[in-house]
């Protein structure tokens, strides 16, 4: 059931206006997501759910500048995506977004501490390290520093891949069923944490999800089904 | 507004380089894990070109080291015919120089059994050599051996002709005892021994053969030592300066071996060529390995990407890892090729032409490591580029389209610009190591057009497989047909790669072949049996007569014959003349010069007009036209040639092509009648005779003429063809480097297949097919692949030898099946071995496991 929500009154972070996705498929062009329209506003957090198949993730890398839309205008954080090249699409996620994956994507030959430092790196900050160990402090991983990902249990693997998220102090947290691989323990922490998180940075999330207890913890819902928003989210 | 760190600003920063370098490092713990195989394949083509360039060092310093020995001195005046002034010795020896005298010529040598051998006179005074020793059986000195008419002849010559030490010979019309055999003389090298082994006599002795007479084909030359601290360049200047009209060849120690260092020159080139074509092929292995190794990455570059990394940081980063990892194979190439060089050095060294000094020598081996980077870098760029720019989209779901067509475009004009960079390095390095940016060029023209073509061929293979696999009559047949074409099928990649290497290996067997061909057998079945030099003017009716009454005597002909010294084109001296690298020698030798009323047969004249042959005007000219045009000389104008000590002008009246194979009398200079008829001069005849005839004929025509001196052809084109057979297993040892690095290549496509043969064998077997069924069909693809890679490196080889043999050295090509019938059976054998041996494991694995983790 979608939510209306109080923060809806604040200036929004997202504001997506008919956004259209066409992808090319063996049998002809496919649509991925048909005239999605919908805002979200800064400090929300939204839980995206629907059927598989139904777009979600397609959803999520259009706003995370992984993939561009057809049509329709996406602006986050005052930028429109549609604007911004490939590298500046990079650039715009290095500061303003945080990724969570399903399969955590942790890159194996670096250590717990250097995957949280690369997108630290990547925007030239000087105290990489220091954020970086502080917030793998934050996922209690501070024991696990210079574990290969490879070492590390799937719990492990997603903490780091949340404190690898969070690290840069992302405007917006995009989780995309974090907890898909992991264990119901595992999966708790995880998700205790990530909403720990949230609400101290103060961060947006838009969590996909097929777990509706973990959609009631979020602000509102937004719904898709096949491609379509299932119910009109409230502008 | 997004913000902008230090790598956003412009040009790649110290900031993003930093950050490469550790996003680099971090990458490369895993080692060179994928790479191996590209690694190799570089190794291997730096080996040749360091092991080749090593080796040519080697030699060329030994030929410097040994210069002094080699010459016989620290200067060499050659007075070419005509006997060393006294003068000349006199301003040698005030200067307070040692000098030391030597005659060199051919003649015959005559066993007490009546055989006869031509040898290579040398006649030494008592100073001789000035430098290092000559060795001799019994272990005599040199004044001991020669006096008298004491002589020393080399072993060769004593087997040859039965010979003992102690018995007498004859040369020209007087008795000599051979009292040692000559194991070693210091300057041997420089008098190479294709025209007759060396024999040593006294100076003294000379005269008492009768041999020299004039117009005899006689070289006199004067070696000189100078005193201690004398300088050899003021030391030329200066004679030269002293005696300005002498038209003397003067050699030093850096000219000690010209032929010798043309020789070795040229085979370096051709090796330096081959061992191009292995690094080619290398080239190859190392764009699929990095392809292969970039691909097995994407995962982690789609990570880096999400995360906000740009392409061209994901570039630097790759590159950075490629290069590190490539440098591993190119030191070990080096290495490699370092070891090779110092390897035949040692082991091969006594059978060298030249003494050669083994050592590492830094230019060589740099070149070597600049040759691989620079190939590193050409092959790598492409497939970088295409990784750095995988989405960070790639890490959400499988693609819908193969992932090479999701990849965004991007400029392409950097990546190109870079690689056309690259390929403009290579060229140069080619020309830096060659030393001929014709034969460079011929090289990379023919390598495209060969790379073309195989890549051809092995699409059109995937094309006739897609064609012929639904209508294949079993279904092994039809999988194996299908395997050729399905997609990301390394078909094209193996036809290449084998049909690359062999086809360097095929062509380098179809040249020899052709080589022997013609000098085996048409050489023989057209030439002259027998070349009579130095036959006197008085003697030349004598001769005739004597041809005309022997038995056996199927063709003879006759020609006068000088000798000349280019002095000055268009009134220019030599010295100031700007010749081509391939004429110039022509500029610092006499050459052989005839007169002639009509123009000698089988020359086509290719500009200007042949003079009429009653023509009694100005001295006119007929001149070689590839000697014309390395010399930039035109008819009309003029050449002065140093004839017997004087200076002659004539005008450049024709030019002419020369067909030297066919081994009759031709001249590079042939002059108008008149002039020259009354100067003194021999004559040249060739003589044409059944086999069971020619000892009777060489041995009446030395015994009537003992000042005679007979060339057997068939003894000197046996030398020949031993030259080129030993030059030919170089270059073919070569080329079995660049079809090693072919079957690398083709070893690591069959391993990079290994996953899908693995799953393809498990749900075969999982159908209830058979291992041999399964294994059959998989050869029917490997087959396939080694006859189209068979049968283009057939072509490909076939079309390099006919421009090489018909075109680079004017002979007449023949089809040889036997060598093209072997390498198409040869590439089937080599690709079934391969597949069967690289998918052992595949059908070897339980279909159980397989299914479980499926």
């Amino acid at each position: 059931m979608d939510t209306a929500s109080p923060l809806l009154a604040v200036k929004p972070l997202i504001a997506v206006q008919n956004l259209h996705l066409t992808l090319p498929g063996p049998a002809g062009p496919v649509n991925i997501l048909a005239d999605l329209s919908f805002s979200v506003g800064s400090g929300e957090a939204i839980a995206i759910i629907g059927p598989s198949g139904s777009g979600k993730t397609s959803l999520l890398m259009v706003l995370a500048g992984l993939e561009r839309a057809t049509a329709g205008s996406i602006h986050i954080a005052g930028q429109d995506l549609s604007t911004l090249d490939e590298d500046q699409l990079a650039r715009f996620r290095r500061t303003h977004v945080g990724i969570v994956f399903q399969a955590f994507h942790l890159i194996p030959g670096m250590t717990a501490l250097e995957n949280v430092m690369v997108p630290l790196e990547l925007a030239g900050r000087r105290d990489a390290e220091s954020t970086a160990r502080a917030a793998l402090a934050a996922v209690g991983l501070s024991h696990r520093l210079n574990q290969l990902p490879a070492t590390l249990s799937g719990g492990e693997q997603q903490r780091t891949a949340l404190a690898r998220a969070i690290a840069p102090r992302p405007t917006l947290i995009l989780a995309d069923e974090p907890t898909g691989n992991l264990d119901r323990n595992a999966g708790s922490t995880v998700i205790d944490l990530l909403f720990s998180l949230h609400r101290e940075t103060s961060s947006t999330l838009l969590l996909i999800t097929h777990d509706p207890s973990l959609a009631t913890r979020c602000n509102r819902t937004l719904t898709l089904e096949d491609g379509h928003l299932a119910h009109p989210a409230p502008a | 507004m997004t913000d902008t760190t230090e790598e956003d600003r412009g040009t790649p920063s110290p900031w993003t380089f930093f950050l490469a370098v550790r996003l680099a490092r971090r990458g490369l713990r895993t080692g060179a894990r994928g790479l191996w195989v590209a690694l190799a394949c570089l190794a291997l083509g730096v080996a040749a070109i360091a092991g080749i360039s090593s080796l040519r060092a080697s030699l060329a310093q030994g030929l410097v080291q040994s210069g002094r020995q080699v010459l016989g001195g620290d200067l060499e005046v050659s007075t070419g015919e005509l006997p060393i002034p006294a003068s000349l010795k006199e301003w040698f020896t005030k200067r307070g120089a040692q000098v030391s005298e030597v005659v060199l010529m051919h003649a015959m040598l005559i066993a007490p059994s009546g055989q006869r051998e031509l040898i290579s006179l040398k006649a030494v005074d008592s100073h001789w050599p000035l430098v290092g020793a000559a060795h001799f059986t019994p272990a005599l000195r040199v004044r001991q051996t020669l006096e008298g008419n004491g002589l020393a002849a080399a072993p060769l010559v004593l087997a040859q002709l039965g010979l003992h030490v102690g018995e007498r010979v004859t040369l020209g019309r007087v008795p000599f005892v051979l009292r040692a055999a000559l194991v070693s003389a210091p300057d041997q090298v420089a008098t190479p021994a294709l025209l007759g082994p060396p024999v040593l006599i006294g100076l003294g002795a000379l005269p008492r053969t009768r041999l020299v007479v004039p117009g005899s084909l006689v070289r006199y030359a004067l070696r000189v030592a100078l005193p201690a601290g004398a300088n050899e360049a003021a030391t030329r200047a200066a004679l030269a300066q002293d005696f300005p009209d002498a038209g003397w060849e003067i050699r030093d120690t850096s000219q000690a071996a010209p032929g010798l260092q043309r020789f070795l020159d040229r085979a370096g080139l051709f090796m330096t060529l081959v061992a191009l074509t292995a690094l080619l092929v290398g080239g190859i292995g190392v764009v699929g390995g990095i392809g292969a190794w970039a691909e097995a990455r994407l995962p982690t570059i789609a990570v880096l990407r999400a995360l906000g990394a740009s392409s061209r940081l994901m570039a630097l980063v790759l590159g950075l890892q490629v290069l590190a990892l490539s440098a591993i194979g190119i030191v070990v190439g080096v290495g490699a090729g370092a070891a090779l060089a110092a390897g035949i050095v040692f082991f091969f060294g006594a059978d060298l032409p030249v003494p050669s000094r083994p050592g590492l020598y830094p230019g060589p081996l740099a070149l070597a490591t600049c040759f691989g980077f620079a190939t590193a870098l050409l092959c790598m760029i492409w497939p970088i580029v295409r990784a750095a720019r995988v989405p960070g989209a790639a890490l959400f779901r499988v693609p819908l389209v193969p992932t090479r067509r999701r990849l965004s475009p991007g400029p392409m004009i950097v990546p190109m610009l870079v690689s056309v960079a690259l390929v403009g390095i290579l060229l140069a390095l080619a020309v830096a190591g060659t030393g001929s940016e014709r034969f460079v060029l011929l090289f990379a023209a023919a390598a495209s057009v060969s790379l073309v073509a195989m890549a051809l061929a092995g699409h059109g293979l995937m094309r006739l497989a897609a064609g012929l696999a639904p209508k294949a009559r079993t279904r092994w047949l039809r999988l194996g047909l299908a395997d050729l074409h399905r997609p990301g099928a390394a078909t094209v990649l193996m036809v290449v790669s084998v049909g690359l290497g062999l086809a360097t290996l095929g062509a380098i067997a179809l040249i020899e072949g052709n080589l022997n061909a013609e000098l085996r057998d048409e050489m023989p079945a057209r030439g002259p049996s027998f070349y009579f030099i130095d036959i006197q003017n008085d003697e030349i009716g004598r001769f005739a007569a004597l041809m005309r009454r022997l038995p056996g005597v199927e063709a003879y002909s006759q020609v006068p014959m000088l000798r000349a010294r280019v002095a000055a084109i268009d009134g220019v001296p030599v010295a100031r003349v700007r010749a081509s690298h391939e004429t110039r020698w022509a500029l610092n030798q006499d050459l052989g010069l005839t007169y002639a009323a009509r123009p000698p047969p089988g020359n086509q004249i290719t500009q200007g007009r042949w003079w009429p042959a009653d023509y009694q005007g100005p001295p006119l000219l007929s001149l070689d036209a590839r000697l014309a045009s390395g010399w930039g000389v035109r008819v009309g104008g003029n050449l002065t040639l140093n004839v017997l000590g004087r200076p002659l002008t004539f005008r450049i009246a024709s030019l002419r092509d020369i067909p030297w194979q066919r081994l009759g009398l031709n001249f590079f200079l042939v002059a108008s009648p008149g002039l020259l008829s009354g100067a003194p001069h021999t004559h040249i005849a060739t003589v044409r005779a059944a086999p069971p005839e020619q000892a009777a004929i060489l041995r009446a025509v030395t015994d009537t003429f003992p000042n005679v001196s007979a060339i057997a052809v068939a003894d000197v084109i046996a030398a020949v063809a031993k030259i080129f057979s030993q030059l030919a297993a170089a270059l073919a040892a070569l080329a079995g480097m660049a079809l090693m690095a072919g079957m690398l290549v083709l070893a690591g496509a069959v391993a990079a297949e290994g996953r899908r043969r693995i799953r393809q064998a498990v749900i075969l077997k999982t159908l209830g097919a058979t291992r041999a069924q399964i294994r059959a069909a998989w050869l029917v693809g490997f087959g396939a692949q080694g006859m189209v890679a068979g049968v283009i490196a057939a072509l490909v080889a076939t079309g390099a030898s006919f421009g090489v043999v018909r075109y680079l050295m004017g002979g007449r090509w023949v089809f040889l099946p036997v060598p093209l019938a072997a390498m198409v059976g040869g590439a089937i054998l080599l690709l079934l071995i391969a597949g069967y041996a690289g998918t052992g494991a595949a059908l070897r694995a339980k279909a159980a496991p397989w299914l479980r983790n499926e």
